[in-house]
């Protein structure tokens, strides 16, 4: 095994300097029965970069994170991280895994929580001592240290169980779905101590169903469908590849229309208006002058930019996947 | 609203697999169990048979014929007597008074059956004496055989004064003008004193409690071993197993580590009991702290193997619960753990061997009760490590599928 000051060191093919990228995921196949769990999906994430990787319910998220983290053998392809091999011994070392569940033992303190895991990646005596201190505080539960994690809430649960995974200084931090069932705060809170992780040069790849959280707190997207990757690169990009930068905007009249101006939809039920346009400033009149022509009377009016939302049911279809 | 909980109830009983044999089938399991193990003694072909040596100090038309009726007994087994003629001795044990003790001293057999040469003072006040050598261990054989030896003696003693009265007609004798030289056979006419000699537990202030406090204790060490073990479907279950294995953990190092930790608790378990046996019901735990202490660890170790390996089997906590419960209780019976395995059929007795509670309580057995060297345990320490190195080698290869999926 290797000793603590060892822990972070990567092998000597590695390079950290951005041209090996820090997790490869390659044509990656797997099948379950009849169930093409993974069909070719290839990604790769650069150091220090934040992924956040959706999909539908079923689309293969939870078998490619499992791949990852080598819990999970594919059928074909491979998965490096810093160019190596996962299946090559320590490897593994380099990634701090934080499980949807809460995989901490809650008949144990934070501390020991805490302890036990950072043992177990190899953490003695003084460093362990060190890294625990600081993990107590980076989740906000210095005070708290001695507590049974059974007695509480479900926010510092999620803290403890995202503490454990990063006591080891890992390259890269795979978390799924880390803030599932918890209040507002509690995401903050969470998304502020991954943030200082990732300014410290962490990569960061979080898979989630809150598009939101995806499309604010990472640098680029993968979308995963069916197994395959069907959209990678930044939002923006994501945006104009798929749906177009052009923005939504409804109008919301009352009165009695003629009919419908030319170019855009008629919502009868709720007096709306819906139509896209390129440029807002420069068209946006004209359709308000349109709608007043045909007999009605704006009451409201909403602008939208294309967002992550729209892009995902762009992508995965809105039909119910279980 | 009383009806919708009823229905909701059931409807939930009937979706839950595990629940529904554990309400319906598990008791009609256990109750098959039971009968087959505890009601086949009516049975002849199964009825147990009493293990019994013999030995013959005195040699005559008396005991002679007595150990022929015992030999006729179908509840009897004789392991070993004394030969006969010489053309016997290829198949049997030539038995002395010491050896007899001393196989029933070692459980070799139930009893043993003494026929004491008298001394010459007896002899020529007409006295024979048979001893029934039986060890309380089983209180039942003891009792059995004295019963069984008095009628044979009884028969014989019949028999030989109806042959000796027809003689004596015959030569035209009267029994006053017997000799010396033919004394032995007139004292065969008369009915011989039986005296029963406990051999191991006459000393012992408490002897039940040395017998059950060991298959008490392996019957409760399998229960926590198991409950113990279901940690790992927990770990499971919640993804932890994901999270140390993708630590510097090893699967490997995962099981012994189990197994450790399980061998550990189990033994101070055991330690506890026998301690709390020996300060309230005087178990003489401080002369066989040694055999207790191999004994121990070993049934430790094999209980802890079986746990993870019966762990490594199931799917979830559940599962675990009720097929835990199910095997250590048929085990719990079949070895001895809840009734002695003498009261049980020879096809149950010899079914029990697959159980390692029986081999548990023979070691303890011999340790406590029988006060033997632990060198004579050789075979259940043998026996015991063996089948917990098979068990954690099951749980080993059982646990694969939990490695990479």
């Amino acid at each position: 095994m290797l000793g603590p000051n060892t822990l972070l060191a990567l092998p000597e093919s590695v390079s950290r300097n951005g041209a090996i990228p820090a997790l490869e995921v390659v044509n990656l196949w797997k099948k379950y029965g009849t169930n093409q769990a993974l069909s070719g999906t290839s990604f790769s994430v650069a150091p220090g970069e934040r992924l956040a990787l959706l999909g539908p319910n079923g689309a293969g998220k939870t078998t490619l994170v499992r791949s990852m983290c080598g819990r999970v053998r594919p059928d074909d392809g491979q998965i490096l991280l810093f160019g190596c091999s996962i299946r090559e011994p320590n490897v593994l070392q380099q990634l701090g895994v934080v499980p949807q569940d809460l995989a901490i033992y809650l008949d144990l303190t934070a501390k020991e929580n805490l302890e036990c895991f950072g043992q177990l990646h190899g953490l003695r005596s003084r460093k362990l001592k060190e890294r625990v201190a600081w993990a107590l505080k980076w989740i906000g539960l210095e005070d708290r240290a001695n507590e049974l994690t059974s007695r509480f809430s479900g926010g510092m649960k999620r803290r403890v169980n995202i503490a454990c995974g990063v006591l080891h200084r890992p390259s890269i931090l795979l978390l799924d779905e880390p803030t599932v069932g918890v209040d507002p705060q509690s995401r903050q809170r969470i998304f502020d101590m991954l943030d200082e992780l990732s300014q410290q040069g962490t990569c960061i790849v979080l898979t989630t169903h809150h598009l939101d959280e995806a499309e604010t707190r990472s640098d680029r997207i993968v979308i995963v469908d069916h197994g395959k990757v069907v959209a990678d690169g930044p939002i923006d990009e994501l945006i104009a590849n798929t749906i177009g930068v052009r923005r939504e905007v409804i109008v919301e009249t009352e009165g009695i229309m003629v009919a419908a101006p030319p170019g855009m939809e008629w919502d009868a039920a709720r007096n709306r208006f819906t139509c896209y346009v390129d440029n807002v400033v420069e068209e946006l009149p004209h359709i308000l002058d349109r709608i007043q022509r045909v007999g009605g009377t704006i009451r409201d009016l909403e602008v939208h930019q294309p967002n992550l939302h729209h892009v995902f049911l762009h992508l995965t279809g809105k039909e119910l996947r279980e | 609203m009383i009806w919708t909980i009823i229905q909701t109830s059931w409807r939930r009983l009937k979706n839950n697999r595990s629940e529904l044999l554990l309400t319906f089938l598990v008791p009609i399991v256990f109750f098959s169990i039971f009968a087959v193990i505890f009601g086949s003694r009516d049975s002849a072909s199964l009825t147990p048979k009493i293990k019994v040596a013999i030995s013959n100090q005195w040699p005559n038309e008396l005991a002679d014929r007595t150990v022929a009726l015992l030999r006729e007994q179908k509840t009897l087994r004789l392991t070993a007597s004394t030969p006969r003629t010489a053309s016997q001795s290829t198949d049997s044990i030539s038995v002395t008074r010491e050896s007899a003790e001393d196989l029933v001293r070692r459980g070799m057999v139930s009893a043993a059956v003494v026929f004491v040469k008298p001394s010459p003072d007896l002899a020529l006040n007409g006295t024979a004496q048979v001893e029934v050598l039986s060890d309380s261990f089983d209180q039942i054989a003891s009792q059995v055989l004295t019963a069984v030896v008095q009628k044979a003696l009884m028969t014989a003693t019949a028999e030989i004064a109806k042959l000796q009265t027809t003689r004596s007609r015959d030569d035209g004798v009267a029994l006053a003008g017997y000799t010396n030289s033919i004394r032995p056979a007139m004292i065969a006419t008369q009915p011989p004193m039986i005296s029963s000699i406990d051999i191991l537990g006459g000393k012992k202030t408490n002897p039940v409690i040395a017998m059950y406090a060991a298959g008490i204790a392996v019957m409760f060490l399998l229960f926590s071993a198991t409950t113990a073990s279901g940690s790992l479907l927990e770990e499971r279950e919640n993804s932890t197993l994901d999270r140390l294995l993708c630590s510097r953990l090893t699967m490997d190092q995962l099981l012994l580590g189990k197994w450790s930790f399980l061998t550990m608790i189990g033994f101070v378990q055991m330690t506890l009991m026998f301690i709390w046996g020996a300060i309230v019901f005087g178990i003489d735990l401080r002369h066989h702290i040694e055999g207790f202490i191999a004994m121990t660890l070993v049934t430790a170790g094999a209980a802890s193997s079986f746990a993870l390996m019966l762990a490594s089997l199931c799917k979830s906590r559940m599962q675990l619960g009720w097929v835990s419960t199910i095997v250590i209780l048929t085990m719990s019976a079949l070895g001895g753990s809840m009734v002695p395995r003498y009261l049980m059929s020879e096809t149950i007795q010899n079914a029990g061997l697959w159980t390692f509670n029986a081999w548990a309580l023979d070691g303890y057995n011999k340790i406590f009760w029988r006060e033997l060297q632990l060198r004579d345990v050789g075979l259940e320490l043998v026996v015991l490590t063996a089948s917990g190195f098979v068990f954690i080698v099951a749980a080993r290869v059982f646990a694969i599928r939990w490695e990479r999926a």
